[in-house]
């Protein structure tokens, strides 16, 4: 099911907060996150994430296209590499 | 036989059957369209006069996207998921179900005809 749009779309706001801070600052490094639940919205276009994927952070500029999606969407948190004794598999396993 | 938008030729079936050959038209479409259009919806296709089928034809063009614009669509939104890199793009890349389904049984209409591996555990059993 859908979330109900009277909400609007959820945003972590701590995560927003610091978006916000970087725009009024300036700076330009990649923000730390674990909020893969949160929505992307148009203030974090241009912005760089380090969005966690239970692992490690994976990198990941935001751009216009990505809006309405949620961070976690593009950080992967399953990594197949190919079933075992395969040839071709070990070739084709790891490329995205 | 009558045509609408070049190609498609339906046949003498009542016309809100016959609108649904087209790509995109279906049951709730098609008969939206005879209202728009003043068409009885059971007349025979065949029965269309041509300024009938010229107001059907305006009417899709206008409003709805079918047949060619309708796919061009629809393979565009897949490929900006598959551009942006997020999760349903990937399941898109990787030809396998985009919305969560099972994958260890079925999903036999997104992965194509079983390839049997040689050697792996029951492949005998399914075979004997």
């Amino acid at each position: 099911m859908s979330r109900s749009l009277k909400k609007g779309p959820y945003v972590d706001p701590r995560l927003l907060a610091k978006v916000e801070k970087q725009q009024n600052t300036g700076a330009r490094e990649p923000l730390k996150t674990w909020a893969r639940d949160c929505t992307i919205v148009p203030e974090f276009i241009g912005i760089t994430f380090l969005v966690h994927n239970g692992r490690q952070f994976m990198k990941l500029y935001v751009t216009e296209d990505m809006v309405g999606h949620k961070l976690g969407e593009f950080s992967p948190t399953r990594l197949f590499r190919g079933h075992s004794g395969g040839k071709k598999a070990a070739a084709a396993g790891p490329a995205k | 036989m009558p045509r609408i938008l070049g190609v498609d030729i339906p046949n003498d079936k009542q016309t809100h059957i016959a609108l649904r050959y087209l790509y995109g038209i279906g049951p709730t479409l098609a008969l939206r369209l005879c209202e728009q259009a003043n068409i009885d919806p059971h007349r025979r296709a065949k029965e269309l006069s041509d300024d009938d089928l010229a107001r059907l034809a305006t009417i899709l063009d206008r409003e709805y996207a079918v047949e060619g614009p309708l796919r061009r669509q629809i393979q565009q939104n897949i490929q900006r998921l598959r551009d942006i890199g997020c999760y349903r793009g990937l399941r898109h890349r990787r030809g396998l179900p985009v919305r969560g389904q099972r994958t260890r049984t079925n999903a036999r209409t997104r992965k194509g005809p079983r390839k049997t591996v040689a050697g792996k555990k029951g492949v005998k059993e399914m075979r004997g």
